[in-house]
């Protein structure tokens, strides 16, 4: 039997940089293939090609044998080959009726695939009123409605709860019995080897490794994407060392129906987990904490003293600096590393003071090189790929200096290589006696990074635990509500 | 089409705006008859005409700063062409201004899609381009028209039935097929996101083209209601202007985002009459026309901002 997608030699370039060299790809029948590679290996570029988003310098695709030259999305999808992108490809402002007669999706098909997946949908609603990870799954509604013969799920999983995530892996496998095959793209590696049958790994722009799942497992994977054998972040165990005197303490934070009733306590040098499905209320904690919205009822303290932030400014004046989920809320994107990295700086200059380029210089320098920052494409943080424009978003405040970050989910989307740089980063960052909250949507990293864990459900804080015990399997059950 | 709450809301506040403008206007007058409502109806034909066309054009994205000079080169073409004619070279001229106007828009929003530039830049250097041609065609003041054909836009003695027909046949036989077409839901989709369209499918380029065609459109039918209503034709750059920036002002009043991808057609028909109503009472009033132009930028910056922290607590 033939490949069903067979792509040869494809290159593109992007003016000097090269995005792919030489990549080769194949997808047989009724196959679920694992597309992997760290940041700018080349496979979102592979990915746009394959769906008619852009058109290779080089190399040929074949479908079913058949070379073929996708001019658009919409070609792509005619011709049997579905994309799901990690932003949705849905217009916000339109309802999502309009928007399926843009894609001229049968409406009676959506509604069928809809209920498939276990959702409930009104179509007169307006786009933009929708959360993402719905959004994500009626991008998955509306690909199956087209009956591909190819899915490309690009990131699908990448901060989508627990729950719809195995509605999507169900899906996954149903369309591999019905003979169809699935291009799966994700940063989680423990997904891999339960979903996939086989993996292509891309370094640089080239194929380094192929191989059926049950030849290898993930250390192949992470060898081939980086290229050589990493360490992984150690887990760490050193909760004796945290003081007595918590550096901040909550106490009854309410906000609407999304905060219900939150206590906790943070001491310094602590990097605490924050656990939740999707809407627990971990977003409004965070707003709240970070100075963004005020509480409804509750006391937060911090250094023993109370607090009340009417504006960020607030909070970043007495030292707790936000890292939010969307990179590009936090960092200005049409400005260098440079200017991102020093932003944060400029809040302790007057107005009109000069800003003393020599010290900036130094200051930025010293940050660029301490967390690694790959400055190739460096004019813009635009340019930069995921993983180091979260490190400049991080970075920022180094060079500024605080007592507790909140991150909110920083390795969402991030190669293995700068997540565990990233690890690295907030280790040493807690044995400078800085404090961390940090929420994550990949359970594992409570084990890798935390010293405790709480998690949310519901609104409510549902359990705290030593990360020493935290496994992946009591964490989840807790952010089911079960324990 | 349903419209959002958003829109009924805002289209229903315009309309109360309206209607007390129009109590207003019509205490001013010794009389209030079919013939004062043919007066209105007839004032706000051209404004409300360039007001759809420049809304559509915000709604899909972009703006026509070109748009009064559009209508103004038509105005010329078919005055000058029609003067002295019988109604079949009357007719003529008028629709071979309209297809005129539509190509002229082609073109504009092809130059905006090959060259990358703003969409402002480019009809900023047009609007001198075709005020141009205006000139050139009809040096000064003059021109004029059929009269049997100008009685279908102004009707007879004291009936506004013609006048209505001539407001509300755009939207019917326009603007309410096209928003059900998938052309429609294109003009919002390349509006709201560029890239999203593109993904589901839209070819930006070509729809942005067909966007500008039939801002065109709206205009050359601004044009040849201008020659039938004045039964003559001005090339001046200030009438223009104004024109302009009035279908601008009906836009952001009517409720259409100047970011694109949100508001129709039916609120900037509406705000156009409060923008006919404004000056025109004042004068009533005999007050220099000065405070009229400062009353109209201060209701204009007034509903933006009212609209604005409704939809703030809105998303709340």
């Amino acid at each position: 039997m033939g490949n069903l997608l067979e792509i040869r030699a494809v290159a593109k370039n992007y003016g000097p940089v090269v995005a792919l060299r030489n990549a080769n790809f194949t997808v047989a029948p009724g196959e679920i293939h694992a597309l992997m590679g760290a940041n700018g290996a080349g496979k979102s570029t592979l990915v746009k090609i394959l769906t008619g988003v852009i058109s290779g310098d080089a190399g040929t695709i074949k479908l079913n044998g058949e070379e073929i030259h996708f001019t658009s999305p919409d070609n792509a999808r005619k011709n049997g080959v579905a994309p799901v992108f990690q932003d949705p490809a849905l217009i916000p402002d339109l309802s999502l009726r309009r928007n399926l007669r843009l894609t001229n999706t049968n409406i009676a098909k959506f509604e069928e695939k809809i209920a498939y997946l276990g959702l409930k949908i009104n179509l007169e609603e307006q786009v933009s009123r929708i959360e993402l990870p719905i959004l994500r799954m009626i991008d998955l509604a509306r690909a199956l409605a087209h009956d591909p013969k190819l899915l490309i799920l690009d990131e699908i999983t990448a901060a989508l709860p627990a729950n719809l995530a195995e509605v999507v892996i169900r899906v996954m496998n149903e369309e591999k019995a019905r003979g169809n095959s699935v291009v799966f793209i994700s940063h989680r590696l423990s997904e891999i080897g339960e979903i996939c049958d086989r993996v292509t790994v891309l370094r640089d722009g080239i194929d380094v490794d192929s191989f059926n799942t049950s030849e290898g497992d993930e250390d192949r994977i992470v060898s081939a994407m980086l290229g050589s054998k990493i360490t992984s972040a150690e887990s760490k165990n050193r909760s004796a060392s945290i003081s007595k005197e918590p550096l901040l303490t909550v106490r009854g934070i309410k906000d609407g129906d999304k905060l219900v009733n939150i206590d906790f306590e943070i001491y310094p040098g602590e990097i605490l987990g924050i656990v939740a499905l999707e809407g627990q209320g971990q977003d409004s904690l965070f707003d709240i904490l970070a100075g963004e919205v005020s509480a409804k009822a509750g006391e937060i303290h911090f250094s023993n003293k109370k607090v009340d932030f009417s504006h960020p400014a607030d909070a970043i004046k007495l030292g707790i600096s936000y890292v939010p989920g969307d990179r590009k809320t936090a960092l200005l994107p049409q400005r260098s590393i440079r200017e991102n990295l020093a932003l944060t700086k400029f809040r302790k200059l007057r107005s009109w003071n000069w800003i003393n380029q020599k010290n900036e210089d130094s200051l930025v320098d010293k940050a660029v090189s301490n967390l690694e920052i790959d400055t190739r494409a460096s004019s813009q943080v635009k340019q930069l790929s995921g993983g180091n424009q979260q490190k400049v978003t991080i970075g920022r405040w180094i060079t500024t200096g605080f007592d507790l970050l909140l991150c909110f989910d920083p390795t969402r989307g991030i190669d293995v290589g700068t997540k565990n740089q990233i690890y690295k980063l907030l280790s040493g960052l807690s044995a400078e006696g800085k404090s961390v909250l940090l929420f994550t949507s990949e359970l594992r990293e409570v084990q890798l990074v935390c010293d405790r864990a709480i998690v949310l459900y519901n609104g409510k804080v549902q359990g705290v635990f030593d990360a020493a015990k935290a496994d992946e399997e009591l964490l989840l059950n807790a952010a089911y509500g079960r324990n | 089409m349903k419209l959002s709450l958003r829109e009924q809301y805002w289209n229903l506040s315009i309309l109360g705006l309206v209607i007390i403008l129009t109590v207003w206007r019509s205490n001013q007058l010794p009389v209030f008859g079919s013939y004062e409502i043919k007066t209105i109806i007839l004032g706000i034909i051209p404004i409300a005409l360039l007001a759809m066309g420049q809304s559509l054009i915000i709604i899909g994205g972009g703006i026509n700063l070109a748009i009064g000079a559009e209508a103004i080169l038509i105005n010329c073409i078919t005055a000058k062409y029609s003067e002295g004619s019988d109604f079949a070279t009357s007719l003529r001229w008028a629709l071979l201004g309209i297809v005129i106007s539509v190509i002229v828009g082609a073109v504009t929003g092809w130059i905006i899609s090959k060259s990358g530039i703003a969409d402002i830049v480019v009809t900023l250097a047009t609007s001198f381009v075709l005020i141009g041609f205006a000139l050139f065609i009809q040096p000064g003041p003059g021109g004029g028209v059929n009269l049997d054909f100008a009685k279908y836009f102004i009707g007879g003695e004291d009936s506004y039935l013609a006048p209505l027909f001539v407001l509300f046949l755009p939207i019917l036989l326009i603007w309410l097929p096209l928003q059900k077409s998938r052309l429609g839901i294109s003009f919002y989709a390349i509006g709201s996101s560029k890239d999203a369209a593109f993904l589901s499918g839209v070819n930006v380029a070509r729809t942005r083209v067909s966007l500008y065609a039939v801002g065109g459109l709206f205009a050359g039918l601004c044009g040849v209601s201008l020659t039938a209503i004045t039964q003559a034709a001005s090339p001046f750059a200030v009438i223009s202007n104004t024109a302009t920036l009035n279908s601008v002002a009906a836009a952001v009043l009517g409720g259409v985002a100047l970011a694109g991808g949100v508001g129709g057609l039916f609120g900037p028909a509406l705000a156009s009459l409060v923008l006919y109503y404004i000056p025109t009472i004042m004068l009533g009033y005999g007050i220099d026309p000065a405070y009229s132009q400062i009353i109209q930028g201060a209701l204009t910056i007034l509903v933006v901002l009212v609209g604005g922290l409704l939809r703030a607590r809105g998303k709340r």
